[in-house]
């Protein structure tokens, strides 16, 4: 098994490695590996690597590794396949927010940020809502989690449909496509720190989860704290949600097929279904964002397009294929 | 073991069961009794600590058993739900192997030496050994009763809470499961299980534990249990009780005549 995740972890460095070369200006991997290996040097192509490409790759890396343990997390809780971190709203309220924020007419660079209040603060209404007791009740999560993000849905579509201003609608359509277009340095530097946060409280709850796989009533019998792995996967998933939906907009797809390809590769334990989603979330991400560039260029296609299109025809064949297991 | 005192448990705002009050000594095998819905599970469940209880006090040793931080209460308790269907794409070892979860710190992911070793000393105890890799969806009824015991046995806690462990098996299975437990409380366990068989729990239990009537009705050894005409007020319906020729307590419901 070690093998296998160490084999994950290899092709995710290739992935990065693959996005490196290619986009705007293909760039050759002799003059990469010496640009990575001297970031103190000047001329074009150690600007282009580490002011365009490295930013952006890490991004890609981060946004598919976030979502994809999101999803393993909540698809693990609530031991459902067909969940995804949408279920729990924070995508539908950032991106309702960050509609808002473009017709407002908010600096730029605050609009990631309002991006990730709004995702978080829809996550906390959705918790509570779903709250019960102490713990949380799993079908009204579900519930609270799709009612918001109809809610959100139709905010955006009315904006949408009343707006007359093409400017602020390209922008708002670019976010909710999912795009890593313009992201760079500053943005990575605002979301990292919550997704590093949203990664430790995952992989604190991993063991917890693991054993909530025999059911709520025998995990509490061998020692779990129901309730609070409850919290502490939702909490871990908006946090992880919430900073990959900041960096990309809506990117669909990866949160609910990764975990399943991850347990293809390394079977149904949670503890390795998580370590592999990180791999092969940000390997396909990486992946999806160097074709996002270069297939239609100049001109960029969505990331979140792309996946879509690469998404639904995995997951129908690994869903009919037998492959679609939470426990 | 458990020290239990005046204790009320209520279900959806309706009394269940009240002023109970028992002890429950180490080293026995207690079988709880009672019809449908008296409230045997719920009783269970509060022992285990996983339900609070409306009044009174449920204590282990010196401690509240519900006040028992989890981690702690799952080494001094086992307790072993009714067989369902959770855990199907887990392996015996698996399945097991949760057992030792309270033995391990927030960042150990993994089982050690010492988890392998209890793993394999809990499958031992139930003669599962040989079918550790196999997956649990394809056990039998009383296969897979052996491994959720195997997985209590796991935690290594002295006191082991067992709800219809013999619930859908065959006799001769049960038997087998109900032998199991003895070997354990001969080891030093102390066990109490939910039955519904009165003659297995003749047959197996140092004491019997009879619910009826919203409270404990009973709670002395088999003979004097049915010995007592209680059992007809538990259950509603006229008993007949006898030795066989074995010398084995035996009670029947006498339902026509």
């Amino acid at each position: 098994m070690a093998f296998r995740l160490a084999g994950l972890a290899m092709v995710a460095v290739l992935a990065a490695l693959a996005s490196l070369l290619v986009g705007g200006t293909p760039l050759a991997l002799h003059d990469v590996l010496h640009a990575l290996a001297h970031p103190r040097a000047r001329g074009d192509i150690a600007t282009i690597v580490w002011q365009l490409r490295v930013p952006r790759v890490c991004i890609a890396l981060v946004v598919g590794a976030a979502l994809a343990v999101a999803g393993a997390l909540l698809q693990g809780m609530l031991r459902n396949p067909l969940v995804d971190p949408s279920l729990i709203g924070v995508s539908s309220g950032a991106a309702a927010a960050i509609v808002f924020a473009l017709v407002l007419g908010v600096a730029a660079p605050l609009v990631p940020a309002v991006g990730f209040v709004a995702g978080i603060a829809t996550a906390v209404l959705v918790a509570t809502l779903a709250r019960r007791g102490a713990g949380i009740d799993v079908n009204r999560l579900i519930l609270a989690g799709v009612s918001l993000s109809s809610f959100f849905a139709a905010i955006i579509a009315t904006v949408l449909t009343r707006s007359r201003d093409a400017d602020y609608s390209t922008a708002i359509i670019a976010w909710l496509a999912g795009s890593l277009a313009g992201r760079g340095w500053h943005d990575l530097g605002f979301a990292a720190p919550y997704a590093i946060a949203g990664l430790l409280l995952a992989l604190l709850s991993v063991p917890a989860l693991n054993a909530l796989r025999l059911g709520d009533v025998r995990a509490a019998a061998v020692g779990v704290n129901v309730d609070r792995a409850q919290w502490m996967i939702l909490a871990g998933s908006s946090l992880l949600a919430a900073s990959a939906v900041t960096l990309s907009g809506t990117v669909g797809f990866v949160g609910l097929i990764v975990p399943h390809i991850a347990r293809r590769i390394v079977g149904s334990d949670t503890r390795n279904v998580v370590l592999a989603s990180i791999g092969i979330g940000a390997a396909l991400t990486a992946l999806a964002d160097a074709a996002s560039r270069t297939l239609i260029a100049p001109a960029e296609l969505p990331i979140g397009v792309l996946l879509a299109f690469i998404g639904v025809p995995t997951f129908l064949y690994l869903y009919l294929h037998g492959g679609a297991s939470t426990r | 073991m458990i020290v239990a005192r005046e204790v009320d448990l209520h279900v959806g705002g309706r009394v269940l069961l009240q002023g109970m009050t028992f002890d429950l000594r180490p080293g026995e095998l207690v079988a709880i009794l009672g019809p449908n819905g008296v409230g045997k599970t719920t009783l269970l469940r509060a022992m285990a600590g996983t339900r609070d209880v409306d009044a009174g006090t449920l204590r282990i040793g010196d401690d509240d058993v519900a006040r028992v931080t989890p981690g702690d209460r799952a080494r001094r308790i086992a307790f072993m739900a009714s067989d369902d269907l959770f855990g199907e794409h887990l392996t015996v070892r698996d399945v097991v192997a949760m057992g030792r979860y309270p033995y391990h710190r927030w960042w150990q992911w993994h089982e050690d030496r010492d988890d392998d070793i209890a793993i394999e000393r809990a499958l031992d105890a139930v003669r599962m050994r040989e079918f550790e890799r196999r997956a649990f969806a394809t056990l039998s009824s009383g296969e897979r009763q052996r491994i959720w015991l195997a997985l209590g046995l796991a935690q290594e806690a002295p006191l082991l809470l067992l709800d219809e462990p013999t619930s859908h098996l065959d006799v001769r299975v049960a038997h087998a499961i109900l032998a199991l437990l003895r070997d354990q409380v001969t080891a030093g366990k102390t066990i109490v299980s939910v039955l519904h068989d009165l003659n297995e729990a003749a047959e197996f239990a140092d004491r019997i534990m009879l619910l009826g009537c919203g409270r404990v009705l009973a709670f002395d050894t088999p003979h004097d249990v049915f010995a007592s005409g209680l059992l007809e007020d538990a259950y509603g319906v006229p008993m007949e009780t006898m030795r066989s020729p074995s010398g084995a307590l035996r009670v029947f419901p006498r339902l026509r005549g």
